[in-house]
């Protein structure tokens, strides 16, 4: 089978597990009658287990909680980190250095070592990144691991007959527990007695819809049954009793959990481009050595000899500096982005957001604040907009109609939810709340619009109340009011209305008449247009006595007609005050935000357009048919940039129908979906050749963040499962984050790429002296030794430096970079350090090299093929050009001399390397020499570095470093202002005539 | 990015490879259209031209620069290397052996030696004068033929008993070899500070026995006359003086260290990292 057959066939493997979930799920205990499942878990459905059962249930079937996946073993995370493709190309040139040093001792030369302190330097560095890396990595684990609930969950279980308090791990299958609102279901639990009871799924299908939860079997499917409630899922509102079925990992969360960890972890970008660039090094390394093993081989050195060089000139060509430099400028700017809020878990995750073209994002808490919020309201035939901004700073609308005292009245009364003690001193918006959404919302708002509500609500005392049901569609409650009783209603409007007789107007109690009520129909409509859920409310004056505590509240109903209708309310969970911006940001940043809910379209229509996503004049094709009054059918797709996709249109598509939807409108909405669609949404718009971004909460989003090629997920929404799928977590839910993270990302690229270029540059003025040394015969001018300190001492602050090098354009108005034609190290880039930089670099070094020999005894002409006799340690007596005679040793250290020359020449060299860095395209005077402090800094510290090396006793003796004359400082100093000149000659070629010859050959 | 990352199979990447090298639809060779490559050589071309003419030019600013007489610097050489004759190397420094009976053994010793002196002949020395001042010979003029200073004379008769004149054996079967010792030329160095420099052979390790060595010439010194020298410019036919020890009570059969050291103000003998400045080290036996 070919490796892509193989791939395929992986893929499918997974496609069908996914499909298979649901045939999986096929239990049976929603099905059997309570006595069954007694006898099924050999328990009693009112007394529960007894606690030795119990125990020994636990022992065997272990711990009820989600085993974290089976996380790959620290060892093997830490060896990931020695595998990448820059470290594979060092562990080679290791070997490979081992072997020369071999065959070197073979041969009998003493004084050899130099190849056996390299491949010690290069294992030292693939270890010490990788421990750098590994370490980063820990550190973002930890700050996931912090997010764990350290209080133990409780859940109160009934054993032998006696209600306890346990903690939720310890719950064993057969188990009888006891749920109420606010609790986190603590199993998978087949409901046995039930009492209003509610349920949020959404951690399980992403629907946040309060779902009724009831002893009887309501359905075939255990997913959709009544009579199951799910481990981790909430419990809103109500009690239920229930027994527990499954426990831990074999709860339906569990599996799917489980189900992510098979879906394996696509290659980051940056990854696939450091890839390219070792082939690249790879390839000319390669072919450098063997040319120059032929050239040696016709010189007329021994085969054994022109492989060691062979072999040292492959070497040679390692940048040892740049795995170093390429981690430490990822976790720089991961700490950048840790500051702002995203942590990254994968260092090369960075990367990854800055080349993302697709984000397909959540809706509830992503894009919106994660809280109903009232936001309009309709009374007097006006609609007036409340305050939905996250501080409370919006504009307040007119208060001083009767009409609204009544409602605000209604409001307050027909509410069951009410603030938990002790938060006077927490601002209103973010007091915790005992109730559900809406009538959070209501409360809430009535809280902030007219004052304590507690206080009116002592100033009516209730009386009796009916809560809201799904048949009814209303609430309905009445209060003692002095004299008189109040009844309040609030509902479903148009179930409202029925019940209406009068409306207030002004405070003026009128009769409906058709105009008001086409006026009604109106704002409704407009209302619900919006994506907002809308209530009605009404209120009538009792006679005092009408309703009594005692009464059956099922009564009421009957109570509730010939009402006053007071007005609408209208709540969303409106969007992040920040998003709108962020996404405009990201539209001119040429990404594309793909909204995917499980809300209803409407509502997810409504936000996206609020947000941006669907922008102004943009049009589905509904809209477009409605405008042209003509079928739905005969829209052409293509006038419609926007669409609304259901997962139910979704779930009727092929992958092919759904590539062209998506390649048709570049707006898109997917609303009403399941995780698993998400997934098919992802692979799609990655087939579409798509860097796309995912962000995801629940735990059912976990298989999509995987398969993204970055899985963002929510810090303070987020599950654990989420998080452990994710690369990136955005510590405050903020879609704007994400953004910031695109900017930094982009950002990391450029700044890579100039990196890499000053990083690479130097290794040609590295490999010359040795090319040279082989074919002229020369004595060595630069040594191995004094190359790994330009590599890994000297070199390595100012290549980090550029990572702090500020934007040279607006990088958020660029397109995302192609991933198949824009490499992190091109043609050009490559061509332009090592044949163009590189080869003045070398000029330089030779230059000073020559100079620092002739001032000392030893010209030019002298020097070629001196090399056999230089290095002859019996050679006592050599004469230089003066007749002088020299023995071996103070050849030596003129030779040690002549590599602190050549280091200093390309140190100096180097400094004006990493000025032209700077910027690829602008002048160095417009980008600002100085204005990257950190660089200049590093500059200065390079040189330092220098001269500490030249002039500190003793190095002579330990790396070969000797004090070398002032002047020979100042030889390759033109040299580096040519470097200079002509790299401002380059840029502005590039810069004058974009897309010509030049700017193709020399622009990287 | 499944698209990006599509594994290939071997034959696939030689048909990419294959097609890089030459597309036939784009005609394009390496990437490039042949008149792009044409183009690209000759901007590289032109590159490497001025860069190799601007090196030149430094290179030949340097020799305008440079003196040609002495170098502009001798960090390297504070102090002569010393060297032995005959000069013949075993894994650690010197290491002379031999067997007196038989003649094979030493017969390579002597001829290195009347090699190493025929440089010393009258007729070798023709054109350097003959020196009787026991003071530094210096020469602020050239006073030789073609702008050229003067030389002073060093014959090998001067090393009497070891000047294989009168023991063209050079005391080797009887076991009481002569070694020739030589410093190596300086530019401008000025041994002794006004005293000549005098070779002195001991023992090392074993200071309980003494060594018995006769100096050739007398005291085993170094005439000052022989200094300055002032480069190869400047004395062409320059030979250096020459001292040559006699050990007369080396024990046979025994593996002995013995170090000669030149001794005199300037002459550095002790550097730890350099085995051949100011001293030689020998072993014999």
């Amino acid at each position: 089978m070919s490796p892509k057959g193989k791939a395929a066939g992986k893929g499918r493997g997974r496609r069908e597990k996914l499909e298979d979930m649901k045939k999986e799920m096929d239990m049976d205990d929603h099905k059997l009658d309570l006595k069954d499942l007694e006898i099924k878990y050999s328990t009693s459905v009112t007394k529960g287990l007894s606690p030795p059962a119990a125990s020994e249930r636990l022992l065997r079937d272990g711990p009820n909680e989600l085993r974290p996946p089976k996380g790959t073993p620290e060892w093997l995370k830490f060896g990931r980190q020695l595998a990448g493709g820059l470290q594979c190309l060092m562990w080679v040139a290791a070997l490979i250095c081992l072997i020369a040093y071999g065959v070197q001792e073979g041969e009998g030369q003493r004084g050899s070592a130099d190849n056996l302190y390299l491949a010690v330097a290069l294992i030292a560095v693939v270890m010490v990144t990788g421990c750098f890396g590994y370490y980063q990595e820990f550190k973002s684990t930890n700050i996931i691991a912090s997010f764990k609930n350290l209080v133990p969950q409780q859940a109160t279980v009934i054993r032998d007959g006696e209600k306890l308090q346990v903690n939720a791990n310890e719950l064993v299958v057969g188990d009888l527990v006891e749920i109420k609102g606010g609790d986190r279901v603590p199993a998978d639990i087949r409901v046995i007695m039930a009492q209003g009871c509610k349920v949020d799924n959404s951690s399980l299908t992403g629907e946040s819809e309060p779902q009724t939860r009831s002893p009887e079997c309501s359905h075939e499917s255990p997913l959709e049954t009544r009579n199951i409630a799910f481990f981790s899922t909430m419990c809103l509102e109500g009690t239920a009793l229930g027994t527990v079925i499954n426990t831990g990992d074999r709860t339906i969360i569990g599996r799917i959990a489980s189900l992510a960890s098979g879906v394996d972890n696509e290659q980051t970008p940056i990854a696939i481009e450091i890839e390219h660039f070792v082939d690249i090094i790879a390839g000319l390394a390669i072919l450098f050595g063997a040319t120059f093993f032929v050239v040696a081989m016709l010189i007329g050195y021994p085969f054994l000899r022109a492989m060691v060089f062979f072999m040292a000139i492959v070497v040679a060509y390692v940048p040892e500096g740049l795995l170093a430099t390429v981690t430490v400028c990822l976790s720089l700017t991961a700490k950048r982005l840790a500051r702002k809020n995203c942590v990254v878990k994968n260092l090369e995750a960075v990367e990854t957001l800055g080349s993302t073209s697709t984000i397909c994002s959540d809706k509830t808490g992503t894009l919106t604040q994660n809280r109903m919020t009232v936001a309009h309201l309709w009374f007097d035939n006006h609609i007036h907009s409340a305050d939905t901004t996250e501080d409370q700073s919006g504009q307040s609308f007119d208060q001083s109609s009767e009409t609204w005292t009544m409602l605000s009245r209604v409001i307050a009364l027909c509410n069951r939810a009410q603030f938990k003690p002790g938060q006077d001193n927490v601002p209103i918006a973010k007091r915790d709340v005992i109730g559900d959404a809406s009538e959070t919302a209501l409360l809430k708002f009535a809280e902030a619009s007219m004052g304590p509500v507690g206080t009116l609500r002592d100033q009516y005392p209730k009386v009796l109340e009916l809560p809201f049901n799904s048949s009814n569609k209303f609430q309905v409650s009445v209060h003692a009011a002095g004299e008189r009783q109040l009844l309040v209603l609030k509902g479903a409007p148009e179930r409202v209305l029925e019940r209406c007789s009068h409306v207030l107007l002004k405070g003026q109690d009128l009769p409906l008449d058709p105009q008001w009520t086409e006026a009604f129909e109106g704002a409704y409509a407009e209302l619900g247009g919006r994506g907002e859920r809308v209530l009605g409310f009404c209120s009538r004056w009792l006679p005092a006595g009408s309703v009594a505590p005692d009464q059956d509240p099922e009564e009421l109903p009957a109570l509730a007609s010939g009402l006053c209708f007071s007005g609408l309310v209208s709540m969303i969970d409106p969007p992040r005050a920040t998003v709108p911006q962020a996404v405009l940001k990201c539209r001119t940043a040429g990404i594309r935000v793909i909204m995917v809910t499980g809300d209803h379209p409407i509502t997810a229509k409504a936000i996206a357009s609020a947000v941006g996503i669907i922008s102004e004049g943009s049009e589905t094709p509904e809209e477009v048919a409605a405008r042209m009054r003509v079928p739905l059918e005969r829209v052409d797709p293509r006038q419609a940039r926007a669409r609304v996709v259901t997962g139910a249109e979704l779930a009727a598509m092929t992958p092919q129908d759904l590539e062209g939807l998506l390649r048709t409108h570049p707006e898109m909405v997917f609303a009403r979906t399941s995780p698993q669609q998400k997934l098919v949404i992802v692979e799609s718009c990655q087939r579409l050749g798509s860097i796309v971004a995912v962000t995801g909460d629940g735990v059912n989003d976990s298989p999509a963040l995987k398969k993204a090629d970055i899985g963002v997920a929510m810090g303070i929404a987020g599950s654990d499962a989420a998080k452990n799928a994710a690369d990136m977590i955005l510590l405050d839910d903020n879609f704007a984050s994400i953004v910031t993270g695109v900017e930094q990302g982009r950002l990391i690229f450029d700044n890579l790429k100039k990196s890499i270029a000053y990083t690479l540059t130097k290794n040609i003025p590295e490999l010359t002296p040795y090319l040279i040394y082989i074919t002229a015969s020369i004595p060595l001018p630069l040594g191995c030794i004094t190359i790994l300190f330009i590599e890994l001492c000297t070199d390595i602050f100012p290549s980090v430096s550029l990572a702090y090098e500020r934007a040279e354009s607006d990088i958020m108005h660029l397109k995302p970079r192609d991933p198949r034609r824009d490499r992190l190290v091109n043609e050009p880039l490559a061509a332009y350090s090592y044949f163009q930089i590189g080869a003045i670099q070398s000029f330089a070094g030779f230059c000073d090299y020559f100079v620092a020999m002739a001032q000392e005894g030893w010209w030019p002409e002298q020097c070629l093929g001196l090399r056999a006799q230089w290095e002859d340690p019996h050679e006592q007596e050599l004469q230089d050009s003066y007749g002088q005679q020299w023995t071996f040793w103070q050849r030596r250290w003129q030779q040690y001399t002549c590599y602190t020359v050549f280091f200093i020449s390309i140190e100096m060299c180097q400094v004006a390397d990493c000025l032209i860095r700077k910027s690829r395209r602008l002048s160095l005077l417009q980008q600002g020499p100085c204005r990257n402090r950190i660089l200049v800094l590093a500059i200065v510290f390079q040189v330092c570095i220098g001269c500490f090396l030249c002039y500190c006793p003793g190095m002579a003796h330990i790396f070969n470093f000797m004090p070398i004359r002032f002047q020979w400082w100042f030889v390759p100093m033109p040299f580096g202002l040519l470097i200079l000149i002509y790299d401002e000659i380059r840029k502005l070629g590039v810069r004058r005539h974009p897309g010509s010859w030049w700017d193709r050959e020399l622009y990287y | 990015m499944a698209t990006l990352k599509e594994k290939k199979t071997c034959s696939e990447r030689m048909e990419d490879f294959r097609r890089f090298v030459w597309n036939p639809e784009t005609k394009l060779f390496m990437g490039r259209t042949l008149i792009n490559w044409v183009w690209i050589s000759l901007y590289y071309l032109a590159f490497y031209v001025v860069m190799s003419g601007i090196f030149a030019l430094s290179i030949y600013c340097l020799m305008r620069t440079v003196n040609p007489y002495e170098p502009d610097y001798q960090d390297h050489l504070k102090s002569p290397g010393v060297t032995l004759r005959p000069d013949v190397y075993g894994s650690r420094g010197l290491q002379i052996y031999y067997n007196i009976s038989d003649n094979k053994t030493w017969d390579g010793l002597v001829t290195t030696l009347q090699t190493f002196l025929t440089a010393y002949t009258p007729a070798a020395q023709h054109l350097n004068i003959n020196c009787t001042n026991d003071t530094y010979f210096f020469q602020d003029t050239f006073d030789g033929p073609n702008k050229t200073k003067l030389s002073c004379k060093f014959t090998s008769d001067m090393l009497q008993n070891c000047s294989g004149i009168t023991d063209p054996t050079f005391g080797f079967p009887e076991g009481k070899p002569c070694f020739i010792i030589k410093m190596n030329r300086i530019i401008n160095f000025l041994p002794g500070n006004g005293t000549a420099p005098r070779v002195n052979c001991t023992y090392v390790g074993d200071e309980s026995s003494l060594l018995e060595v006769d100096y050739y010439p007398v005291n085993g010194t170094f005439n000052l006359h022989y200094f300055p020298y002032y480069g190869k410019k400047a004395q062409p036919s320059y030979s250096n003086p020459l001292v040559a020890v006699k050990f007369l009570n080396i024990t046979r059969n025994v593996e002995h260290r013995i170090l000669c050291k030149v001794i005199g103000a300037g002459i550095i003998s002790d550097n730890v990292y350099d085995p051949y400045e100011g001293r030689t080290l020998l072993k014999n036996t």
